[in-house]
């Protein structure tokens, strides 16, 4: 009898163990996106070293979706409207509106109130993270940004017999001098611009909507209008591949990589890329203005989805990407810009060429309208829209009455 | 008493199919059918609500719905026309006996069985216009003098994209007219030998005749398929560009990805209208056999 009840007992206490540490024991799972396999090994060490480092118990379980052009926010919102996806995630803020619009996000404002690294982070990004949210609640936690410029090769722009181009009249030009036949077998070698006429490809295009004195706002304005005429003209007139209306990210860096464009437009998450290939011929410039200004700010924060288990310990990782080693550890290895302020002040962000073309352009740098359109914009109509133009099925006017529809009406 | 139970019995056991079936077909249908009538766009979700006929309006008021409907139709007569041209060609050269017969027939399947993202993204890079292997050859063939950038205009992105689904396509016709070509018996050619008919009169007198029925059924089979394939073209341009690759079974994908569902719903009936006339054939000719056989 007296052996029954001790084996009852030890299995008791065998059941109790493991509920106790079950329970202390919590487990947020975090979804991400990341452009190279070296990003890939990065974020799944920042995971393994959070877990090891928490001292909580908390074990983020890092699970990597493909950006895909922009597809990546629809497979987030459809698993969680589908009653699954993560605890906590990589976002965009194009895709607030559509979050908060079916109440899938945390209400951020509890945590970060209390949050004693809150001070860390520009006021001015929280009142960002307000905007496009359409309340007056922070619901996205900032992350890192990403400022575009060009990259150029100054051995080209040499061969060109050019300089850096300091106005838009002289990116144009430069577009134009910088399209050579280099091997002398009379066909065009070098392009001048590598063009994004794919997904994505709005950033790049909205900085000559802006050069010629238009805006997002009234995209048929006749300086809209002539803006969309230059990027048309850069393409008919052979200053970029003949592939550009349907190239992407990836065309446009291995045609840049690959010496066949002098100019592309991307951000720092490039930039180490291209100083693997190049070395020291590569620089960049911010996107020069003309009547206006304007560039892109490419953001990436991280959510914190309703359906979080566990949302204390989901907001310790997001603080720990925002502030804490993770935000030091991914804008290392990735070159974006940092959004807290001790990490910006590292000698690492201060003393890098591409930081400061990035630090130096984000005065002019912004984002498209954040609407419930946005999104729908952004992966059908500008891309078939722009290539319309570019091929001259419609003309630069035409192109730009249906962006203005597409995004506004 | 067993009499009764025997009674209740076949429905029982066809019951756990019928509610698979109910549960994953019907109620899908049903509710895309009433989805098809409301506003029903997951970016707006306090305007989701029944608005009558309004989406079929816009429907066909969209030009963008006449262009895919057009385009499916030359996308489905050219690629499935082709597929069979094609297939019925490489049936009757596996249907003859030659060494290695068996390892070209499993060869000639490869391009069946591999997954249609794939064949997208593989036809992808092959059509490339900067580094795609087909520039590659033509150049160096001398039968192009500069790289042509196959994807990114439309005169040559459509007629590439259909060649992509022919290529998919053509050992699917393959095997089946090849059962089929199997099972015409022997002496039916030797008669005609014996009545000195030549290969052309043997091919469209007995061969044609007697492979009826699988080449309708097969025809009907795939037109539903290619109607409805998404993958290859997708992975391959996205319906780009300038939508010269749209076809209906894209654009419904695209409108259903940026979430606006009531829509996507109401093409997806139309698309569904336009299949049925073929369906409907299919599915009397199917009855017609079984009733033949019968």
């Amino acid at each position: 009898m007296m052996k029954r009840i001790m084996m009852a007992a030890l299995a008791m206490a065998m059941v109790f163990a493991f509920t106790v540490s079950a329970a202390d024991k919590v487990t947020v799972t975090h979804w991400y996106w990341a452009d190279n396999p070296k990003y890939s090994a990065t974020m799944q060490q920042m995971a393994a070293d959070f877990n090891a480092t928490n001292g909580k118990g908390i074990t983020v379980v890092a699970q990597e979706y493909p950006w895909d052009g922009g597809a990546y926010s629809q497979t987030l919102f459809t698993a969680v409207m589908g009653g699954g996806g993560p605890d906590t995630s990589s976002f965009k803020l194009t895709s607030t509106p559509l979050f908060t619009a079916n109440n899938l996000l945390v209400n951020l404002d509890g945590y970060l109130n209390s949050w004693k690294d809150k001070s860390l982070i520009e006021a001015s990004l929280y009142d960002t993270m307000r905007q496009a949210s359409g309340t007056k609640s922070v619901y996205v936690m900032p992350w890192n940004t990403q400022v575009l410029y060009v990259y150029y090769r100054p051995s080209l722009m040499k061969k060109a017999g050019i300089d850096v181009p300091k106005t838009y009249a002289e990116f144009l030009e430069a577009a134009k001098k910088l399209t050579m036949d280099t091997n002398g077998d009379g066909k065009v070698d070098v392009y001048g611009f590598g063009m994004r006429g794919a997904k994505g490809g709005q950033e790049p295009w909205g900085s000559f909507i802006w050069a010629r004195g238009g805006n997002f706002e009234k995209m048929d304005s006749p300086q809209a209008i002539q803006g969309m005429q230059d990027y048309v003209d850069l393409f008919k007139n052979g200053y970029a591949p003949p592939t550009a209306p349907m190239d992407g990210f990836n065309e446009i860096i291995a045609n840049f990589k690959s010496g066949k464009t002098a100019m592309t437009v991307h951000h720092i998450g490039s930039a180490v890329g291209m100083m693997e290939t190049f070395g020291d011929d590569v620089g960049a410039f911010p996107f020069p203005g003309g009547v206006g200004k304007w560039t892109s700010m490419g953001d990436t924060e991280n959510v914190m989805l309703k359906s979080a288990k566990n949302k204390d310990a989901a907001f310790e990782w997001l603080a720990y990407l925002a502030t804490g080693k993770g935000q030091e550890t991914w804008c290392t290895v990735t070159g974006n810009v940092p959004v807290s302020k001790t990490v910006k002040e590292l000698p690492f962000f201060q003393n890098n060429r591409f930081m400061k073309v990035s630090i130096e352009g984000a005065p002019w740098a912004g984002i498209l309208p954040i609407l419930d359109t946005t999104t729908d914009w952004i992966n059908n109509i500008w891309p078939n829209t722009v290539s319309s133009a570019l091929l001259g099925k419609i003309s630069a006017a035409e192109a730009m009455k249906k962006l203005q529809a597409g995004l506004w009406d | 008493m067993i009499k009764r139970n025997s009674s209740i019995w076949p429905y029982l056991l066809v019951a756990p199919a019928l509610i698979v079936v109910l549960t994953v077909v019907f109620v899908p249908v049903i509710n895309a059918i009433l989805m098809s009538f409301q506003s029903y766009d997951l970016r707006r979700p306090s305007r989701i609500g029944f608005n009558n006929f309004k989406n079929y309006v816009e429907v066909l008021k969209d030009p963008l719905f006449w262009g895919a409907l057009w385009k499916t139709i030359v996308w489905v007569v050219a690629g499935v026309g082709l597929q069979f041209v094609f297939g019925f060609m490489l049936a009757l050269l596996l249907n003859k006996k030659f060494p290695g017969r068996g390892i070209v027939r499993s060869i000639s399947l490869i391009p069946w069985v591999t997954p249609g993202v794939l064949i997208g993204l593989m036809w992808r890079w092959i059509f490339d216009g900067n580094y795609g292997v087909l520039n590659d050859l033509l150049l160096k063939l001398g039968l192009i003098q500069e790289s042509v950038p196959f994807l990114a205009q439309p005169s040559t992105a459509f007629p590439a994209v259909i060649l992509t689904i022919v290529w998919q396509g053509i050992p699917f016709f393959a095997i089946m007219l090849l059962a089929g070509l199997q099972a015409i018996p022997d002496e039916l050619y030797n008669a005609a030998d014996v009545d000195g008919a030549n290969s052309v009169q043997k091919f469209f007198l007995i061969t044609v005749p007697s492979l009826k029925s699988v080449i309708y059924v097969t025809t009907l089979l795939r037109v539903i398929w290619v109607a409805n394939s998404v993958d290859v073209i997708f992975n391959l341009t996205e319906g780009g560009p300038a939508y010269a690759t749209q076809t209906l079974s894209v654009y419904i994908f695209n409108k259903g990805n940026s979430l606006n569902l009531g829509y996507a719903a109401t093409l997806s009936i139309m698309l569904t209208l336009v299949l049925a006339t073929v369906a409907v054939r299919y599915l009397k000719t199917m009855f017609q056999n079984q009733e033949g056989k019968a």
